[in-house]
């Protein structure tokens, strides 16, 4: 039978770009700071070199943060009621999250200034307390969009696994990035590093931070491998809700074809693409993933199609309700 | 009825959120539900403008408004309209989610929203199933309404609780409202859930809706009917209304700029919102 809509409320896309940004961010650091942890929690020394510097840029990263999630709410000098005693709600997953968002970053100072005096056996505890923190506070920006049955897109199991997954390999595409820019002006980076006294502060943080120094070729291809272990899983998981999807109820199907192939095409289509099976082709099947420039730009490609997929995750999965 | 309410909601066994505890059928509690009788539904919009006056809803958003489909071919062809509110849900997902406690559900079944806790987080909204939420803009003409925070329909609990009905009750002419205490098998509502039978929506969410429908038809119901059945002046007024309310730079639309476009002017928008919002984080007003 033929049937039209022809009357009803316009329903806005509520969490717009702000909150799919924040999303993308709280997984770079986070990703970068796992890889931190490689050295000076997991004992490979090849990393500890760029130690320091993954955790500055997972804090660096972070501070952006803060921004995006207080001006992003209606009434941003409220953004204290979420910690306040009597109004804190224990069933709400923002509760939780605001929580762990104030804990990671502390971690993350702590464990810094601990590699920073090169302390071994801090930097090794509070790793791990910062690995832990930095994935349960990954984990929670993707249970907190998943923690609700009426957004088909968003409501499954695989949700925060998928954004832990995310973070891994887009942190670890925007450190290898990251090197390749600090490799590039490494020459300049060394004569402004040497300009100061060896014994004083600012030779030793630069130091620290392996500013003037090359980042070791094979340091990045290994990276780029450990990501694109990361990047098949992600895309093996991606693949796995396409099929439910597909197989699924009308809304999982509508969210298949009407959103995630239709109106949110692009995004989606960066997502699988650009940031899943060309880098995962190119890092597993070809000889080109020995090549850190080939390396560097699967992962500036991992890095935005990590973007694409916090796009159409958060905006995607409003916009079949908004005609309800 | 009562009885039987009472065991869906034990078989259930949900409770959400810390101040959620089911009152239905439990004796000496009120239950307030609203039953809509879509049978004598004339669509002539008196319940939405009653609401927006009551209530002072501002342009773009809605507390209550009315779906309208046409089923069947010329010239066997049907209207059929579909009252739409918040559900006061029985186990509300948008008290369970909010991590303010700034809605909540009151002892009597209303879920009410506290202005003075919210933040505008919009957790809410997206948890609530029925689209029943919004976020009030930052700009409203009687400078003494709430901005920046979320509202909904509140079954106009301040005349409840003066022994009248809500304004759409006694505005609608066709007599479809009815609105009552659950809890007294006496009440309108409860023979009329009892001697009819009645749909809520999406009745598969477990939210157990006390907004009741007789005569529900299938298709204005289903949502994604809704989305897939859109006609193409409803598709084009969407973008417009995105396009030009302010407030929400740049929701998605269809068809209207590449969807590229929207997610930069949609950043763009809430950069622009950030001096006005960091002047009220530090106490200039604005
Ligand atoms: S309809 Fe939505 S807003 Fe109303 S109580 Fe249910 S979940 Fe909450
Ligand atoms: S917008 Fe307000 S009512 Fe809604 S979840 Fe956030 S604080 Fe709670």
């Amino acid at each position: 039978m033929e049937r039209e809509v022809i009357a009803n409320a316009f329903h806005h896309v509520t969490w717009g770009v702000p909150i799919s940004i924040y999303f993308w961010l709280m997984g770079v650091s986070a990703g970068a700071h796992v890889i931190s942890g490689f050295g000076w929690v997991f004992g490979l020394k090849k990393y500890k070199q760029v130690g320091l510097i993954a955790t500055l840029w997972a804090i660096g990263v972070l501070l952006i943060v803060p921004v995006l999630l207080i001006f992003d709410l209606g009434r941003p000098e409220r953004f204290f009621h979420l910690l306040t005693p009597g109004y804190w709600h224990g069933s709400a997953p923002m509760s939780w999250g605001t929580i762990l968002i104030m804990l990671y970053p502390t971690m993350m100072i702590v464990y810094g200034y601990f590699i920073f005096k090169n302390n071994a056996k801090w930097a090794f505890i509070f790793g791990i307390c910062g690995i832990i923190s930095a994935g349960s506070t990954h984990w929670y920006t993707g249970v907190v969009i998943q923690l609700n049955p009426a957004r088909d897109i968003n409501h499954t199991a695989l949700a925060s696994v998928l954004f832990l997954l995310g973070a891994f390999i887009s942190g670890t595409g925007f450190l290898i990035v990251t090197f390749w820019f600090m490799n590039i002006f490494v020459n300049p980076m060394r004569r402004f590093r040497d300009r100061f006294r060896q014994e004083g502060f600012a030779y030793r943080f630069l130091k620290a931070n392996s500013i003037g120094d090359k980042v070791e070729d094979s340091l990045v291809v290994e990276m780029g491998q450990i990501m694109a272990i990361g990047v098949g899983i992600e895309l093996l998981m991606t693949f796995n809700e396409f099929l439910q999807m597909n197989y699924g109820t009308a809304e999982e199907q509508a969210s298949l074809f009407d959103v995630l192939l239709g109106v949110a095409r692009v995004p989606y289509m960066a997502h699988v693409f650009i940031a899943l099976v060309i880098p995962f082709f190119i890092l597993i099947f070809t000889p080109l993933k020995r090549s850190p420039g080939v390396v560097t730009i699967c992962s500036a490609m991992v890095c935005t199609g990590i973007l694409g997929m916090r796009v159409w995750w958060v905006l995607g999965g409003q916009f079949l309700q908004t005609f309800f | 009825m009562t009885e039987d309410n009472k065991n869906h909601g034990k078989s259930h066994g949900r409770d959400y959120g810390i101040q959620t505890t089911s009152g239905l059928g439990v004796e000496g509690r009120k239950r307030y539900a609203m039953v809509i009788d879509l049978r004598k539904c004339t669509g002539c919009g008196s319940c939405v403008v009653a609401c927006k006056s009551e209530h002072d809803v501002p342009l773009g958003v809605w507390r209550m408004w009315l779906k309208t489909e046409d089923k069947g071919t010329y010239p066997d062809v049907k209207r059929t309209f579909l009252p739409r509110l918040c559900n006061h849900c029985e186990y509300p997902i948008c008290v369970r989610n909010c991590p303010t406690q700034a809605t909540f559900k009151h002892e009597d079944g209303f879920v009410l929203q506290r202005f003075n806790r919210c933040i505008g987080c919009r957790t809410c909204v997206i948890a609530c199933p029925y689209n029943a939420r919004h976020l009030l803009p930052n700009h409203r003409t009687d400078e003494k309404q709430p901005v920046g925070v979320v509202d909904k329909c509140d079954y106009c609990i301040h005349r409840v609780k003066r022994g009248l009905v809500p304004t759409c009750v006694s505005t609608c002419v066709g007599g479809a409202f009815t609105f009552g205490d659950l809890n007294d098998p006496k009440s309108e509502v409860s023979k009329l859930v009892k001697k009819n039978s009645v749909m809520t929506l999406k009745p598969e969410i477990g939210t157990h809706p006390q907004t009741y429908y007789i005569g529900l038809d299938e298709g204005i119901a289903d949502q994604v009917a809704s989305y897939r059945h859109r006609s193409a002046q409803m598709k084009e007024e969407y973008n417009t209304f995105k396009k030009n309310h302010e407030g929400f730079h740049g929701d998605l639309t269809e068809g209207g700029s590449h969807i590229v476009v929207q997610v930069v002017r949609n950043f763009l928008g809430f950069l622009k919102e950030i001096p006005a919002k960091a002047g009220r984080v530090l106490g200039l007003g604005g």
